[in-house]
Protein backbone atom coordinates (compact mmCIF):
# COMPACT_ATOMS: atom_id res chain seq x y z
CA UNK A 1 0.00 0.00 0.00
CA UNK A 2 3.02 2.55 0.80
CA UNK A 3 3.59 1.58 -2.93
CA UNK A 4 0.69 3.22 -4.46
CA UNK A 5 0.55 6.50 -1.63
CA UNK A 6 1.79 8.63 -4.18
CA UNK A 7 -0.82 7.69 -7.30
CA UNK A 8 -3.77 8.12 -4.45
CA UNK A 9 -2.25 11.23 -3.35
CA UNK A 10 -2.07 12.41 -7.19
CA UNK A 11 -5.36 11.50 -7.68
CA UNK A 12 -6.96 13.45 -4.60
CA UNK A 13 -4.95 16.01 -5.62
CA UNK A 14 -6.47 16.10 -9.24
CA UNK A 15 -10.11 15.86 -7.61
CA UNK A 16 -9.41 18.87 -5.28
CA UNK A 17 -7.51 20.94 -7.80
CA UNK A 18 -10.30 21.22 -9.24
CA UNK A 19 -14.01 22.61 -8.46
CA UNK A 20 -15.72 19.10 -8.94
CA UNK A 21 -15.69 17.81 -5.71
CA UNK A 22 -16.25 20.89 -3.97
CA UNK A 23 -19.21 20.89 -6.40
CA UNK A 24 -20.38 17.50 -5.89
CA UNK A 25 -19.69 17.29 -2.03
CA UNK A 26 -21.85 20.53 -1.22
CA UNK A 27 -24.99 19.31 -3.61
CA UNK A 28 -24.96 16.05 -1.90
CA UNK A 29 -24.89 17.33 1.73
CA UNK A 30 -27.52 20.15 0.53
CA UNK A 31 -29.74 17.24 -0.94
CA UNK A 32 -29.54 14.69 1.75
CA UNK A 33 -30.48 17.82 4.41
CA UNK A 34 -33.22 18.92 2.15
CA UNK A 35 -34.50 15.49 1.52
CA UNK A 36 -34.44 14.18 5.38
CA UNK A 37 -35.98 17.19 6.81
CA UNK A 38 -38.50 18.63 4.22
CA UNK A 39 -39.37 15.82 2.16
CA UNK A 40 -39.10 12.82 4.05
CA UNK A 41 -40.24 15.49 6.87
CA UNK A 42 -38.15 13.48 9.37
CA UNK A 43 -38.87 16.05 12.46
CA UNK A 44 -42.50 15.26 12.35
CA UNK A 45 -42.43 11.10 11.90
CA UNK A 46 -41.72 10.37 15.69
CA UNK A 47 -38.92 7.48 14.66
CA UNK A 48 -35.38 7.56 16.20
CA UNK A 49 -33.88 5.95 13.37
CA UNK A 50 -31.67 7.37 10.40
CA UNK A 51 -33.47 4.98 7.75
CA UNK A 52 -35.15 7.74 5.84
CA UNK A 53 -31.86 9.47 5.59
CA UNK A 54 -30.25 6.44 4.10
CA UNK A 55 -33.25 5.54 2.13
CA UNK A 56 -32.36 7.28 -0.98
CA UNK A 57 -28.64 7.35 -0.74
CA UNK A 58 -28.23 4.31 -3.60
CA UNK A 59 -30.26 6.91 -6.19
CA UNK A 60 -28.20 9.18 -5.20
CA UNK A 61 -24.99 7.56 -5.66
CA UNK A 62 -26.38 6.32 -9.40
CA UNK A 63 -25.40 10.05 -10.21
CA UNK A 64 -22.91 11.22 -7.77
CA UNK A 65 -20.27 8.28 -8.31
CA UNK A 66 -19.92 8.33 -11.77
CA UNK A 67 -19.87 12.06 -11.73
CA UNK A 68 -16.84 11.85 -9.28
CA UNK A 69 -15.17 8.88 -11.48
CA UNK A 70 -16.20 10.23 -14.68
CA UNK A 71 -12.67 11.85 -15.08
CA UNK A 72 -10.65 9.26 -13.83
CA UNK A 73 -9.22 7.68 -17.13
CA UNK A 74 -11.25 9.31 -19.79
CA UNK A 75 -9.89 12.45 -19.38
CA UNK A 76 -6.15 11.17 -19.03
CA UNK A 77 -6.96 8.95 -21.97
CA UNK A 78 -8.15 12.54 -23.95
CA UNK A 79 -4.98 14.48 -22.51
CA UNK A 80 -2.64 12.04 -22.99
CA UNK A 81 -1.72 12.22 -19.71
CA UNK A 82 -2.57 8.08 -19.43
CA UNK A 83 0.73 7.94 -21.13
CA UNK A 84 2.61 9.52 -18.10
CA UNK A 85 0.58 7.54 -15.96
CA UNK A 86 0.95 4.03 -17.65
CA UNK A 87 4.83 4.64 -17.74
CA UNK A 88 5.29 4.81 -13.98
CA UNK A 89 7.08 1.80 -12.52
CA UNK A 90 4.03 -0.07 -11.18
CA UNK A 91 1.68 -2.50 -12.33
CA UNK A 92 -1.25 -1.76 -14.39
CA UNK A 93 -3.12 -3.54 -10.95
CA UNK A 94 -2.02 -1.03 -8.75
CA UNK A 95 -2.38 2.10 -11.38
CA UNK A 96 -6.11 1.28 -11.34
CA UNK A 97 -6.32 0.56 -7.18
CA UNK A 98 -4.68 3.76 -6.77
CA UNK A 99 -7.56 5.46 -9.00
CA UNK A 100 -10.14 3.35 -7.16
CA UNK A 101 -9.60 3.96 -4.01
CA UNK A 102 -8.83 7.72 -4.35
CA UNK A 103 -12.77 7.94 -5.22
CA UNK A 104 -13.28 5.73 -2.61
CA UNK A 105 -11.80 7.74 -0.32
CA UNK A 106 -13.12 11.17 -1.25
CA UNK A 107 -16.72 9.21 -0.97
CA UNK A 108 -15.80 8.23 2.37
CA UNK A 109 -14.74 11.87 3.39
CA UNK A 110 -18.40 12.99 1.79
CA UNK A 111 -19.88 10.33 4.12
CA UNK A 112 -18.02 11.47 6.94
CA UNK A 113 -19.40 14.87 6.23
CA UNK A 114 -22.65 13.79 6.96
CA UNK A 115 -22.10 12.46 10.30
CA UNK A 116 -23.46 15.88 12.47
CA UNK A 117 -26.52 14.49 11.44
CA UNK A 118 -26.67 11.26 13.81
CA UNK A 119 -24.26 13.18 16.26
CA UNK A 120 -27.00 16.09 16.53
CA UNK A 121 -29.68 14.12 16.46
CA UNK A 122 -28.61 11.09 18.53
CA UNK A 123 -29.17 13.69 21.84
CA UNK A 124 -32.42 13.94 20.89
CA UNK A 125 -33.97 10.23 21.30
CA UNK A 126 -33.40 6.97 21.46
CA UNK A 127 -31.03 5.97 18.47
CA UNK A 128 -29.76 2.51 17.85
CA UNK A 129 -25.94 3.28 17.50
CA UNK A 130 -25.51 -0.43 16.07
CA UNK A 131 -28.29 0.52 13.19
CA UNK A 132 -26.83 3.78 12.46
CA UNK A 133 -23.30 1.50 12.28
CA UNK A 134 -24.83 -0.65 10.16
CA UNK A 135 -26.04 1.78 7.65
CA UNK A 136 -22.59 3.80 7.55
CA UNK A 137 -21.16 0.17 6.66
CA UNK A 138 -24.02 -0.58 3.65
CA UNK A 139 -23.41 2.40 2.52
CA UNK A 140 -19.43 2.39 2.37
CA UNK A 141 -19.74 -1.26 0.74
CA UNK A 142 -22.18 0.37 -1.78
CA UNK A 143 -20.53 3.01 -2.56
CA UNK A 144 -17.47 1.42 -3.09
CA UNK A 145 -18.97 -1.34 -5.67
CA UNK A 146 -20.53 2.05 -7.15
CA UNK A 147 -16.87 3.40 -7.44
CA UNK A 148 -15.48 0.46 -9.41
CA UNK A 149 -18.55 0.17 -11.65
CA UNK A 150 -18.01 4.05 -11.86
CA UNK A 151 -13.70 3.43 -12.53
CA UNK A 152 -15.01 0.78 -15.35
CA UNK A 153 -17.14 3.16 -17.09
CA UNK A 154 -14.29 5.86 -17.25
CA UNK A 155 -11.17 3.84 -18.90
CA UNK A 156 -13.64 2.16 -21.42
CA UNK A 157 -14.06 5.95 -23.09
CA UNK A 158 -12.05 9.12 -23.50
CA UNK A 159 -14.72 11.21 -23.13
CA UNK A 160 -16.07 12.40 -19.64
CA UNK A 161 -19.91 12.78 -20.39
CA UNK A 162 -19.77 9.36 -21.74
CA UNK A 163 -17.77 7.87 -18.67
CA UNK A 164 -20.71 9.56 -16.80
CA UNK A 165 -23.47 8.41 -18.50
CA UNK A 166 -22.22 5.09 -19.45
CA UNK A 167 -21.52 4.53 -15.34
CA UNK A 168 -24.72 6.28 -14.38
CA UNK A 169 -26.78 3.97 -16.72
CA UNK A 170 -25.11 1.31 -15.08
CA UNK A 171 -25.45 1.79 -11.31
CA UNK A 172 -29.26 2.75 -12.40
CA UNK A 173 -29.68 -0.82 -14.19
CA UNK A 174 -27.44 -1.98 -10.58
CA UNK A 175 -30.03 -0.02 -8.11
CA UNK A 176 -33.44 -1.12 -9.42
CA UNK A 177 -32.71 -4.88 -11.03
CA UNK A 178 -34.79 -5.93 -7.89
CA UNK A 179 -37.47 -3.59 -9.12
CA UNK A 180 -37.63 -5.97 -12.45
CA UNK A 181 -37.54 -9.07 -10.40
CA UNK A 182 -40.83 -8.52 -9.46
CA UNK A 183 -41.99 -8.01 -13.17
CA UNK A 184 -45.01 -10.45 -13.70
CA UNK A 185 -44.47 -13.88 -15.70
CA UNK A 186 -40.85 -13.78 -15.33
CA UNK A 187 -39.76 -17.01 -14.57
CA UNK A 188 -38.25 -17.19 -10.64
CA UNK A 189 -34.56 -17.87 -11.78
CA UNK A 190 -34.50 -14.37 -13.85
CA UNK A 191 -35.99 -13.06 -11.05
CA UNK A 192 -33.83 -14.27 -8.42
CA UNK A 193 -30.77 -13.28 -10.92
CA UNK A 194 -32.17 -9.63 -10.90
CA UNK A 195 -32.49 -9.93 -7.33
CA UNK A 196 -28.65 -11.07 -6.62
CA UNK A 197 -27.17 -8.28 -9.23
CA UNK A 198 -29.56 -5.57 -7.33
CA UNK A 199 -27.06 -3.00 -5.60
CA UNK A 200 -29.98 -1.70 -3.09
CA UNK A 201 -31.50 -5.37 -2.21
CA UNK A 202 -27.88 -6.34 -1.00
CA UNK A 203 -27.98 -2.43 0.99
CA UNK A 204 -31.10 -2.92 2.17
CA UNK A 205 -30.53 -5.04 5.53
CA UNK A 206 -27.67 -2.77 5.89
CA UNK A 207 -30.28 0.10 6.21
CA UNK A 208 -32.09 -1.88 8.42
CA UNK A 209 -29.21 -2.56 10.76
CA UNK A 210 -28.52 -6.51 9.56
CA UNK A 211 -25.62 -7.33 8.96
CA UNK A 212 -25.80 -10.35 6.38
CA UNK A 213 -22.41 -12.31 5.38
CA UNK A 214 -24.05 -12.80 1.96
CA UNK A 215 -24.41 -9.69 1.78
CA UNK A 216 -21.03 -8.70 2.76
CA UNK A 217 -19.88 -11.10 0.14
CA UNK A 218 -21.90 -9.80 -2.81
CA UNK A 219 -20.44 -6.36 -1.93
CA UNK A 220 -16.90 -7.09 -1.54
CA UNK A 221 -17.53 -9.08 -5.18
CA UNK A 222 -18.54 -6.36 -7.11
CA UNK A 223 -15.37 -3.69 -6.79
CA UNK A 224 -13.15 -6.70 -7.07
CA UNK A 225 -15.12 -7.72 -10.49
CA UNK A 226 -14.70 -4.41 -12.10
CA UNK A 227 -11.15 -3.69 -10.57
CA UNK A 228 -10.17 -6.34 -12.57
CA UNK A 229 -12.53 -5.48 -15.35
CA UNK A 230 -10.29 -2.41 -15.29
CA UNK A 231 -7.33 -3.91 -15.40
CA UNK A 232 -8.18 -6.10 -18.46
CA UNK A 233 -9.28 -3.35 -20.81
CA UNK A 234 -5.67 -1.26 -19.44
CA UNK A 235 -3.91 -4.66 -19.93
CA UNK A 236 -5.62 -5.77 -23.27
CA UNK A 237 -5.00 -1.83 -24.90
CA UNK A 238 -1.09 -2.66 -25.15
CA UNK A 239 -1.62 -5.79 -26.67
CA UNK A 240 -4.28 -4.30 -29.38
CA UNK B 1 21.41 -1.23 -24.11
CA UNK B 2 18.16 -0.95 -26.16
CA UNK B 3 17.24 -3.41 -28.88
CA UNK B 4 14.69 -3.53 -31.40
CA UNK B 5 13.97 -7.02 -32.82
CA UNK B 6 12.18 -7.03 -35.72
CA UNK B 7 9.39 -5.38 -33.95
CA UNK B 8 6.02 -4.88 -35.38
CA UNK B 9 2.88 -3.66 -34.07
CA UNK B 10 -0.71 -3.38 -35.49
CA UNK B 11 -3.49 -1.20 -34.01
CA UNK B 12 -6.72 -3.37 -35.02
CA UNK B 13 -5.98 -3.89 -39.10
CA UNK B 14 -3.93 -0.53 -39.33
CA UNK B 15 -0.17 -1.82 -39.38
CA UNK B 16 1.59 1.06 -37.61
CA UNK B 17 4.84 -0.57 -37.59
CA UNK B 18 6.10 -3.85 -40.07
CA UNK B 19 9.42 -4.59 -39.01
CA UNK B 20 11.92 -2.76 -37.36
CA UNK B 21 14.90 -3.47 -35.51
CA UNK B 22 18.08 -1.70 -34.26
CA UNK B 23 20.04 -1.05 -31.49
CA UNK B 24 21.30 1.44 -29.21
CA UNK B 25 24.62 1.07 -27.17
CA UNK B 26 25.02 2.48 -23.63
CA UNK B 27 25.77 6.66 -23.73
CA UNK B 28 24.69 6.62 -27.37
CA UNK B 29 22.04 9.27 -28.98
CA UNK B 30 20.10 7.52 -31.30
CA UNK B 31 17.47 9.57 -33.97
CA UNK B 32 14.10 8.66 -34.80
CA UNK B 33 13.92 9.91 -37.96
CA UNK B 34 10.61 10.18 -40.40
CA UNK B 35 7.84 11.71 -41.61
CA UNK B 36 4.93 11.37 -39.73
CA UNK B 37 3.11 7.98 -39.42
CA UNK B 38 6.50 6.71 -40.28
CA UNK B 39 5.98 4.60 -36.91
CA UNK B 40 8.23 6.78 -34.42
CA UNK B 41 5.82 7.53 -31.75
CA UNK B 42 4.65 3.76 -31.92
CA UNK B 43 8.29 2.49 -31.42
CA UNK B 44 9.07 4.44 -28.23
CA UNK B 45 5.57 3.57 -26.74
CA UNK B 46 6.79 0.32 -26.93
CA UNK B 47 9.72 0.64 -25.77
CA UNK B 48 8.77 2.54 -22.69
CA UNK B 49 6.29 -0.04 -22.01
CA UNK B 50 3.56 1.68 -22.71
CA UNK B 51 2.02 -0.73 -25.73
CA UNK B 52 3.56 -3.88 -26.61
CA UNK B 53 4.92 -5.41 -29.95
CA UNK B 54 2.91 -7.43 -31.87
CA UNK B 55 5.40 -9.26 -33.37
CA UNK B 56 9.38 -9.22 -32.64
CA UNK B 57 11.12 -8.49 -29.48
CA UNK B 58 12.05 -5.49 -27.46
CA UNK B 59 14.71 -5.36 -25.03
CA UNK B 60 15.64 -2.52 -22.90
CA UNK B 61 18.17 -3.48 -20.53
CA UNK B 62 18.50 -6.93 -21.04
CA UNK B 63 14.73 -6.87 -20.28
CA UNK B 64 11.60 -7.67 -22.54
CA UNK B 65 9.39 -5.19 -22.69
CA UNK B 66 6.41 -8.07 -21.97
CA UNK B 67 8.19 -9.68 -19.63
CA UNK B 68 8.68 -7.25 -16.55
CA UNK B 69 7.12 -3.48 -17.22
CA UNK B 70 7.62 -1.80 -14.20
CA UNK B 71 11.15 -3.12 -14.23
CA UNK B 72 11.38 -1.44 -17.98
CA UNK B 73 9.59 1.75 -16.79
CA UNK B 74 11.63 1.97 -13.61
CA UNK B 75 14.91 2.51 -16.47
CA UNK B 76 13.58 4.96 -18.72
CA UNK B 77 12.37 8.24 -18.37
CA UNK B 78 10.07 9.21 -21.06
CA UNK B 79 8.66 12.57 -22.92
CA UNK B 80 5.52 11.36 -24.45
CA UNK B 81 4.55 13.13 -27.90
CA UNK B 82 3.18 16.54 -27.31
CA UNK B 83 4.44 16.29 -23.77
CA UNK B 84 1.12 16.24 -21.96
CA UNK B 85 0.86 17.57 -18.65
CA UNK B 86 -1.32 17.46 -15.35
CA UNK B 87 -2.93 20.95 -15.61
CA UNK B 88 -4.38 20.99 -12.77
CA UNK B 89 -0.87 20.79 -10.34
CA UNK B 90 1.92 23.44 -10.38
CA UNK B 91 4.61 22.75 -11.41
CA UNK B 92 6.50 22.10 -7.48
CA UNK B 93 3.15 19.38 -6.57
CA UNK B 94 3.55 17.64 -9.87
CA UNK B 95 7.41 16.79 -9.70
CA UNK B 96 6.61 16.00 -6.14
CA UNK B 97 4.32 13.47 -7.26
CA UNK B 98 6.65 12.05 -10.09
CA UNK B 99 9.16 11.60 -7.41
CA UNK B 100 6.92 9.71 -5.01
CA UNK B 101 5.91 7.32 -7.89
CA UNK B 102 9.36 7.35 -9.18
CA UNK B 103 10.01 5.86 -5.59
CA UNK B 104 13.33 8.49 -4.84
CA UNK B 105 14.06 8.00 -1.44
CA UNK B 106 12.52 11.08 1.23
CA UNK B 107 15.97 12.04 1.94
CA UNK B 108 16.68 12.24 -1.56
CA UNK B 109 13.40 13.79 -3.09
CA UNK B 110 14.19 17.58 -2.81
CA UNK B 111 17.74 17.38 -4.16
CA UNK B 112 16.62 15.30 -6.94
CA UNK B 113 13.26 17.64 -7.51
CA UNK B 114 15.70 20.66 -7.56
CA UNK B 115 18.49 19.52 -9.75
CA UNK B 116 15.63 18.77 -12.41
CA UNK B 117 13.90 22.21 -11.73
CA UNK B 118 17.56 23.72 -12.48
CA UNK B 119 19.19 21.82 -15.41
CA UNK B 120 15.33 22.29 -17.18
CA UNK B 121 15.31 26.21 -16.33
CA UNK B 122 11.68 25.67 -14.00
CA UNK B 123 12.50 28.01 -11.36
CA UNK B 124 10.69 31.09 -12.52
CA UNK B 125 7.96 29.15 -12.95
CA UNK B 126 8.37 26.47 -9.92
CA UNK B 127 5.00 27.55 -7.83
CA UNK B 128 3.24 28.24 -11.10
CA UNK B 129 -0.06 25.77 -11.99
CA UNK B 130 1.16 23.93 -15.02
CA UNK B 131 -2.31 24.67 -17.06
CA UNK B 132 -1.51 28.25 -17.22
CA UNK B 133 2.37 27.97 -18.79
CA UNK B 134 3.64 28.58 -22.26
CA UNK B 135 4.09 25.62 -24.31
CA UNK B 136 7.94 25.90 -24.30
CA UNK B 137 7.65 25.95 -20.00
CA UNK B 138 5.26 22.95 -20.49
CA UNK B 139 7.59 21.12 -22.87
CA UNK B 140 10.73 21.67 -20.10
CA UNK B 141 8.24 20.19 -17.15
CA UNK B 142 7.43 17.14 -19.62
CA UNK B 143 11.51 16.60 -19.21
CA UNK B 144 12.03 17.48 -15.73
CA UNK B 145 9.65 14.69 -15.65
CA UNK B 146 11.08 12.51 -17.19
CA UNK B 147 14.69 13.46 -15.79
CA UNK B 148 13.98 13.00 -12.01
CA UNK B 149 14.69 10.14 -10.92
CA UNK B 150 18.22 9.80 -12.65
CA UNK B 151 17.32 7.18 -15.23
CA UNK B 152 19.79 5.21 -17.81
CA UNK B 153 17.75 5.54 -20.57
CA UNK B 154 15.42 8.59 -21.33
CA UNK B 155 13.29 8.29 -24.67
CA UNK B 156 11.89 11.73 -25.97
CA UNK B 157 9.09 11.62 -28.35
CA UNK B 158 9.89 14.95 -30.92
CA UNK B 159 11.44 17.02 -27.76
CA UNK B 160 11.13 20.39 -29.39
CA UNK B 161 8.43 20.07 -31.60
CA UNK B 162 6.19 23.37 -30.91
CA UNK B 163 8.99 25.08 -29.44
CA UNK B 164 10.87 28.47 -30.63
CA UNK B 165 13.66 29.08 -31.92
CA UNK B 166 15.40 30.16 -28.45
CA UNK B 167 13.50 27.38 -26.71
CA UNK B 168 14.79 25.16 -29.74
CA UNK B 169 18.32 25.98 -29.11
CA UNK B 170 18.24 25.44 -24.88
CA UNK B 171 16.39 22.27 -25.44
CA UNK B 172 18.72 20.70 -27.51
CA UNK B 173 21.47 21.93 -25.50
CA UNK B 174 19.83 20.35 -22.29
CA UNK B 175 19.52 16.82 -24.61
CA UNK B 176 23.09 17.35 -25.57
CA UNK B 177 23.89 17.54 -21.70
CA UNK B 178 22.21 14.56 -20.53
CA UNK B 179 23.19 12.77 -23.79
CA UNK B 180 26.68 12.64 -22.29
CA UNK B 181 25.53 10.40 -19.25
CA UNK B 182 22.66 8.75 -20.97
CA UNK B 183 21.35 5.87 -23.70
CA UNK B 184 19.03 8.72 -25.29
CA UNK B 185 16.60 7.86 -28.00
CA UNK B 186 14.46 10.67 -29.38
CA UNK B 187 12.48 11.20 -32.39
CA UNK B 188 12.01 14.17 -34.88
CA UNK B 189 11.27 14.65 -38.08
CA UNK B 190 13.04 17.78 -38.71
CA UNK B 191 16.67 16.65 -39.71
CA UNK B 192 18.61 19.02 -38.54
CA UNK B 193 18.35 18.13 -34.96
CA UNK B 194 19.56 14.50 -35.80
CA UNK B 195 22.15 15.76 -37.40
CA UNK B 196 22.95 18.34 -34.35
CA UNK B 197 22.44 15.95 -31.93
CA UNK B 198 22.79 12.13 -32.81
CA UNK B 199 25.53 9.89 -32.67
CA UNK B 200 23.48 7.18 -34.87
CA UNK B 201 20.33 7.29 -37.08
CA UNK B 202 17.16 4.85 -37.94
CA UNK B 203 15.39 6.26 -40.82
CA UNK B 204 11.65 5.01 -40.68
CA UNK B 205 9.70 4.85 -43.25
CA UNK B 206 6.10 3.28 -43.32
CA UNK B 207 6.83 1.21 -40.56
CA UNK B 208 9.81 -0.20 -42.03
CA UNK B 209 13.95 0.47 -41.06
CA UNK B 210 13.98 2.85 -44.42
CA UNK B 211 18.13 3.72 -43.77
CA UNK B 212 20.60 3.18 -40.56
CA UNK B 213 23.97 4.14 -39.18
CA UNK B 214 25.82 7.47 -38.25
CA UNK B 215 25.30 9.86 -40.18
CA UNK B 216 27.77 9.29 -42.50
CA UNK B 217 27.09 5.51 -42.89
CA UNK B 218 23.99 6.55 -44.58
CA UNK B 219 25.66 9.17 -46.53
CA UNK B 220 27.95 6.23 -48.27
CA UNK B 221 24.71 4.06 -48.68
CA UNK B 222 22.99 6.56 -50.55
CA UNK B 223 26.44 7.26 -52.36
CA UNK B 224 25.32 4.38 -55.60
CA UNK B 225 24.93 7.46 -57.92
CA UNK B 226 26.74 10.90 -57.61
CA UNK B 227 24.98 13.43 -58.91
CA UNK B 228 26.20 16.68 -60.96
CA UNK B 229 24.39 19.98 -61.61
CA UNK B 230 25.68 21.84 -64.62
CA UNK B 231 25.01 24.52 -66.31
CA UNK B 232 24.99 25.04 -70.00
CA UNK B 233 24.75 28.29 -71.21
CA UNK B 234 25.60 27.58 -75.22
CA UNK B 235 25.72 25.68 -78.22
CA UNK B 236 22.92 23.44 -79.27
CA UNK B 237 19.79 22.83 -77.64
CA UNK B 238 20.52 19.97 -74.67
CA UNK B 239 17.81 17.19 -74.63
CA UNK B 240 17.53 14.04 -72.52
CA UNK B 241 18.92 11.98 -75.71
CA UNK B 242 22.03 14.27 -75.72
CA UNK B 243 22.80 14.04 -72.37
CA UNK B 244 22.57 10.14 -72.19
CA UNK B 245 25.87 10.34 -74.54
CA UNK B 246 28.05 11.71 -71.28
CA UNK B 247 30.67 9.05 -70.81
CA UNK B 248 29.46 6.55 -68.26
CA UNK B 249 26.25 8.74 -67.23
CA UNK B 250 23.69 6.64 -65.47
CA UNK B 251 20.51 8.64 -65.78
CA UNK B 252 19.76 12.43 -65.76
CA UNK B 253 17.45 13.37 -62.89
CA UNK B 254 16.16 16.85 -64.26
CA UNK B 255 16.55 18.99 -67.21
CA UNK B 256 15.02 22.23 -67.46
CA UNK B 257 15.52 25.39 -69.37
CA UNK B 258 17.66 27.88 -67.01
CA UNK B 259 15.81 31.45 -65.87
CA UNK B 260 19.13 33.25 -67.45
CA UNK B 261 19.34 31.44 -70.65
CA UNK B 262 20.67 27.62 -71.39
CA UNK B 263 19.83 24.91 -69.44
CA UNK B 264 20.53 23.07 -65.99
CA UNK B 265 20.69 19.74 -65.74
CA UNK B 266 21.51 17.54 -62.65
CA UNK B 267 23.13 14.08 -64.16
CA UNK B 268 23.76 10.76 -62.31
CA UNK B 269 26.53 8.62 -62.14
CA UNK B 270 27.54 5.39 -60.76
CA UNK B 271 29.78 6.21 -57.85
CA UNK B 272 33.86 6.14 -57.93
CA UNK B 273 33.52 7.51 -61.78
CA UNK B 274 34.16 10.71 -63.06
CA UNK B 275 31.26 12.42 -63.75
CA UNK B 276 33.39 15.95 -63.70
CA UNK B 277 35.60 15.31 -66.61
CA UNK B 278 33.12 13.14 -68.38
CA UNK B 279 30.59 16.41 -68.61
CA UNK B 280 33.43 18.26 -69.51
CA UNK B 281 34.55 15.87 -71.88
CA UNK B 282 31.08 15.94 -73.49
CA UNK B 283 30.57 19.88 -73.69
CA UNK B 284 33.55 20.58 -75.53
CA UNK B 285 33.15 17.76 -78.08
CA UNK B 286 29.39 18.66 -78.42
CA UNK B 287 30.34 22.58 -78.70
CA UNK B 288 28.92 23.34 -75.24
CA UNK B 289 29.37 26.32 -72.85
CA UNK B 290 29.53 25.34 -69.28
CA UNK B 291 28.44 28.14 -67.06
CA UNK B 292 29.02 25.93 -64.07
CA UNK B 293 29.78 22.17 -63.27
CA UNK B 294 29.19 21.14 -59.69
CA UNK B 295 28.99 17.75 -57.60
CA UNK B 296 26.09 17.68 -55.10
CA UNK B 297 26.19 17.72 -51.88
CA UNK B 298 24.44 14.16 -50.34
CA UNK B 299 23.01 16.17 -47.25
CA UNK B 300 20.60 14.60 -45.09
CA UNK B 301 17.95 17.11 -46.22
CA UNK B 302 17.96 15.14 -50.16
CA UNK B 303 18.75 11.46 -48.78
CA UNK B 304 16.00 11.95 -46.94
CA UNK B 305 13.13 13.07 -49.06
CA UNK B 306 14.98 10.26 -51.25
CA UNK B 307 14.59 7.37 -48.85
CA UNK B 308 10.94 8.49 -48.13
CA UNK B 309 9.86 8.81 -51.46
CA UNK B 310 11.17 6.03 -53.27
CA UNK B 311 8.50 4.48 -51.51
CA UNK B 312 5.51 6.33 -53.64
CA UNK B 313 7.89 6.44 -56.61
Amino acid sequence: MPRIAPLIKKELGSLFNTPMAYILGVTFLVFQGVWFFFLYRFPVMNEASLRGYFGLMPGVFTALVPALTMRSWAEEMRLGTAELYLTLPYREGELALAKLLASFLLLTLLLALTLPVPLTLSSLGDFDPGEILGQYLGILLLGAAAVSVGQFASVLTTNQMSAFLLGFFSLLALTTAHLAAGAPGLPDGAAGVFRYFSLSAHYESFRKGVLDSRDLVFFLLVPVLFQLLTVRVLVWRKWR
Amino acid sequence: MIEAQSVGKSYGSFVAVRDVSFSVLPGEILGLLGPNGAGKTTIMRILTGYHFPSRGRALVGGVDVTRDPPAVKAMVGYLPENAPVYGEFTVAEYLDFVAGARRIPGKDRREAVEKAVESCGLSPVYRRGIEKLSKGYRQRVGLAQAILHDPPILILDEPTAGLDPNQIVEIRRLIRALGTRKTLILSTHILREVEALCDGIVILNEGLVAARGTREEIADRMKGDERYRVLITQGPPVTRESLAEVRDAKGVESLSPHPGGGWEALVLFPSGSSGGEALFDWAVERGHKLGSLAREDQGLESLFSRLTEEDHA
